[in-house]
């Protein structure tokens, strides 16, 4: 059956690659099935429990071809089929034939490998083949990412993008090759006997790390998914970056844990998710905020991962399995929510052209649906309750409280409860800023004004999106019982353990916080309505002409925190004031630089350039000097060993 | 009783009470100034009249406009009836439910800063920007105290969390909760509630463009929240779930009445901080939250 239903998967995968350069719609509608069958067979997995697995009878570079279908990457898998599937929807609209004629064909082909190899990755039990669907999966979506490559920015992007998935590429190729050369078979699976291949795990969280995103490996993500077309910076937020965390989350169950790793993971995760969260609240650029979120996410899941880690080590079962089930949840939460704002996103740049936030402004008048589709995923984001973001961050928050009140070893999560708490409301500051200087006020410019609501196939994936986020904020324990099946086939020894989470206590909250909050509505606006409303300017302490310019911009909003993180941020401002009898145009420019990648790997890069530019004097095509060279090698070997001889 | 019966009592309890303590605050400081000040019922009788007027919206308002503050006092009431009220308990309890008081709050004021961005006015707008900002800090000193509590009583739902701790710690966490009362309520130090048209302001100006019942729901909501911090330090500090149930109500209610008098004492006696001195005294405030903690934690290794 899930055999049969990820074969019809692959195969409609595989028609698609052929079909899509000419047959938009037929690509279209091979995709959604592609994604529908991988769904039922994912949920099949997550739901029952179990473990899929087959072996061909051939062997593509030496290797016998198998493929593992179980609980985590079933969880995983269920990602990129919901995110695969509406991203085609969206993409058939927001990129067609008819506004990109040169790279929509492209584009299709590509969405169509980038999928079918994030499907393989999840799949493959043969570390040779993990390697050439990973090569496959990072190269997709460099095309994809420059799918628009006559834009500087894109091909700059794509190439910083290809140089550091390579970068990861590279420790993941002495990662596998180590553990294939000590395991003695390139057969992934759980090694925990061989307590020497502990130290391997670093080599994987350097490798999965860069793909993951987290602090300070981050350095390709956010000119990325701001540079690539909408639905490509969806998938690439919402899975493409899971991919990395599969990868942490596999090995560290996979492997013997080195006795730091859960600290070092927690470290991370809280660097990550304030990091993150404070350049994402410095960005003017809506879909840089949105790609910066994504590293603070990460950072949560890391931080999750770590406690459960922690768990393994300490052998705190009830608290480890929370802990889990909620990284594991918010990984779910994080890419419907995430590929929800990015879609809301891509809409505002197909409607208006530009990602600028302080050139749009009262969108809502002309784009309500987007709009409101788009205040649902920030709040989702920023953690409210009753939205699906709450849940996850729920069950975290209650394995971290219980870490700390059992008074075990692991007390040092203490100041990860804190961080998680700060960037929880940093993350509430960046999409009020967000959602408020985008879609609500004065249309800022002339295009702001004058866009208009994007068509219904972009609008349905994210409707489905929203749905989906409220019915896993109102029906928590239908979803943690798959959740914790996934759980079970990362640590199996802890099966049997209660979790003691009250997701079901936590729904009927969530419903009657609903039933509140349409009551609080329904009594306002009858009350509006029978007193009567009328329209009037903004009150703007008597100023007699307000111009759209004088409203709050996105640079002013985020002024206190940016303050704060000005050692981390090093934001530049440019003012050129009002002088002289006849002034120029006043004038105030500010930009948050990528610290990490302008401050340190640029200089390193220099630096290593000046280096090679000295050594390449040497090479000059005199070949007198050349056999000088040799003479004087061959002389100092000589010397050498003469002298260690004597 | 039935849990529904208890839940409307107490819902009951929560919207007739709460208006009472903005009244005792401005009592207490007419007595401290020497003048009669509005009665203390004041606040009711402005809410009744508000309730019945018209609306003005602004022009580029959205239905968000009116929507968001009804959102944000419904949170905020929900959030005050997952409180437990010393010896009566909480009627709905379960493992965590103290992280849904926590971002129930924080829901209240995303759709106060949604409210504000809606009117496109730049006063407005820096409103929202510094309720958000000095939130995180106010954020990290709340989760900071219920870390105290959770160390302190080993649970994590409301209902059994408020074993306060013995001497110092107490009244280190006391100080703490009090500074992160003042600054989430608007209050002096932090904000004037008296006046609406500083640069200086926070939160009374986030609502400028307000009237009728939407305002009228914000002032209730801010009444129900300082009332909810009240009742959460009181338990935070004192022991009341071990007294008998009439006497704890009581002594719950005292000590929500003298919360509600030392904040009008603050207001007399102090001025507002200047304006970038609030985060500083914000970090106080997390600060005297995080002694307690360490105390805590040190008492039982």
């Amino acid at each position: 059956m899930i055999a049969a239903l990820l074969a019809l998967a692959g195969s409609c995968l595989i028609l698609a690659m052929g079909v899509g350069r000419a047959h938009p719609r037929i690509w279209l509608g091979l995709c959604v099935g592609a994604a529908l069958c991988g769904l039922y067979a994912a949920l099949t997995i997550l739901i029952g429990g179990g473990v899929w697995a087959w072996s061909g009878d051939f062997a593509p570079g030496g290797e016998i071809a198998s493929l593992r279908l179980d609980g985590v990457s079933a969880l995983f898998l269920v990602l990129v089929c919901v995110v695969g599937g509406l991203g085609a929807v969206y993409a058939h609209e927001y990129w067609s034939e008819h506004h990109y004629p040169r790279s929509a064909p492209r584009g299709r082909v590509w969405w169509s490998v980038l999928t079918l190899s994030m499907g393989l990755v999840l799949t493959c039990a043969n570390g040779l083949h993990f390697l050439f669907a990973w090569e496959a999966f990072a190269l997709s979506a460099y095309f994809l990412i420059t799918l628009d490559h006559g834009r500087g920015e894109a091909r700059k992007a794509g190439w910083l993008y290809l140089a550091a998935s390579h970068a990861g590429t590279m420790a993941l190729f002495a990662f596998f090759s180590a553990l294939a050369a000590r395991t003695g078979s390139w057969e992934l699976g759980p090694v925990h006997a061989q307590v020497g291949l502990a130290p391997l795990f670093w080599l994987a969280l350097a490798g999965f790390g860069v793909k993951a995103g987290m602090f300070p490996l981050h350095i390709w993500l956010p000119s990325a998914h701001a540079g690539a077309p909408s639905h490509v910076s969806a998938i690439m937020s919402a899975v493409a970056i899971k991919m990395g965390v599969y990868g942490i989350v596999r090995f560290s169950g996979w492997l013997p844990m080195p006795a730091n790793a859960g600290w070092v993971l927690l470290a991370i995760g809280c660097t990550s998710a304030l990091a993150g969260i404070a350049f994402a609240l410095a960005q003017n650029d809506v879909k840089r905020l949105l790609a910066y979120c994504s590293v603070e996410n990460v950072g949560i899941v890391l931080i999750g991962l770590g406690l459960s880690v922690l768990a393994v080590q300490y052998e705190q079962p009830s608290w480890g399995k929370a802990a889990l089930a909620g990284t594991f949840l918010h990984v779910i939460n994080h890419g419907l929510f995430k590929s929800l704002l990015f879609f809301g996103a891509g809409s505002v740049l197909h409607a208006t052209g530009t990602r600028d936030m302080s050139r749009l402004g009262g969108l809502w008048q002309v784009m309500p649906w987007t709009a409101a589709l788009f205040a649902i995923g920030a709040m989702a984001v920023s953690g409210l309750p009753p939205l699906n973001g709450f849940v996850g961050e729920w069950a975290l928050y209650q394995a971290l409280l219980r870490a700390v009140a059992q008074k075990s070893h692991a007390a040092g999560v203490l100041p990860a409860i804190i961080v998680l708490a700060g960037s929880g409301a940093l993350a509430l500051a960046a999409f009020a800023k967000a959602t408020g200087i985008v879609f609500l006020g004065a249309p800022r410019t002339k295009p702001a004004r004058l866009a208009v609501e994007c068509g219904w196939l972009m609008r349905a994936p994210m409707l489905l999106l929203a749905a989906a986020m409220l019915v896993i904020g109102l029906l928590p324990g239908l979803f943690f019982a798959p959740v914790l099946n996934a759980v079970s086939v990362w640590a199996p020894q802890w099966d049997g353990t209660d979790p003691l989470l009250a997701p079901r206590a936590l729904g009927g909250a969530h419903t009657i916080l609903i039933c509140a909050l349409l009551a609080g509505v329904f009594l306002v606006t009858r009350a509006v309505r029978a007193n009567g409303a009328r329209r009037a300017p903004t009150w703007d302490c008597g100023y007699a002409a307000p111009t759209t310019r004088m409203q709050y911009t996105g640079g002013s909003f985020a002024g206190i925190t940016r303050g704060w993180f000005a050692w981390l941020l090093q934001p530049r401002i440019m003012i050129c004031r009002v002088r002289g009898h006849f002034p120029g145009r006043a004038l105030v420019v500010e930009r948050v630089p990528e610290t990490v990648l302008e401050r340190v790997i640029a200089p390193g890069a220099w630096a290593v350039g000046c280096v090679a530019d000295a050594a390449r004097r040497m090479q000059h095509g005199r070949l007198h000097l050349y056999i000088l060279y040799v003479f004087l090698g061959v002389t100092a070997l000589g010397l050498m060993i003469l002298l260690g001889g004597m | 009783m039935p849990i529904y019966i208890d839940m409307l009592l107490r819902l009951a309890l929560w919207l007739l009470l709460a208006p009472l303590l903005p009244g005792v605050i401005n009592k207490v400081k007419a007595w401290v100034a020497g003048r009669q000040g509005p009665p203390v019922l004041q606040l009711y009788y402005d809410l009744a009249r508000l309730w019945r007027k018209g609306v003005v919206l602004s022009t580029l308002a959205s239905p968000g406009f009116v929507i968001a503050p009804a959102i944000a006092w419904t949170a905020v009431i929900a959030a005050a009836l997952l409180l437990p009220l010393a010896g009566a308990g909480a009627p709905l309890s379960f493992d965590g439910d103290v992280l849904l008081l926590v971002y129930l709050l924080a829901l209240a004021r995303f759709c106060t800063a949604w409210g504000a961005m809606e009117t496109g006015s730049a006063f407005e707008g820096m409103g929202a920007a510094r309720e958000v900002s000095f939130a995180v800090l106010a954020e990290i000193g709340i989760i900071t105290a219920i870390l105290t509590l959770v160390v302190q009583s080993e649970s994590i739902a409301l209902s059994s969390m408020f074993e306060p701790l013995p001497g110092p710690g107490a009244a280190l966490l006391a100080v703490g909760v009090f500074i992160i009362l003042l600054a989430e309520n608007c209050r002096v130090p932090f904000d004037d509630p008296n006046t609406h048209l500083e640069l200086t302001m926070i939160h009374e100006v986030m609502v400028l463009d307000h009237s009728g019942p939407p305002l009228a729901m914000i002032l209730h909501g801010a009444a129900v929240k300082l009332m909810l911090f009240s009742v959460f330090l009181a338990q935070a500090v004192l022991p009341l779930s071990e007294l008998p149930l009439v006497i704890s109500l009581a002594a719950l209610a005292g000590c929500v009445l003298l919360i509600t008098a030392v904040v009008g004492l603050v207001e007399s006696l102090t001025a507002r901080l200047a304006f970038r001195r609030v985060p500083l005294l914000l970090t106080i405030g997390f600060l005297f939250c995080l002694f307690p903690l360490i105390l805590t934690w040190m008492g039982d290794l």
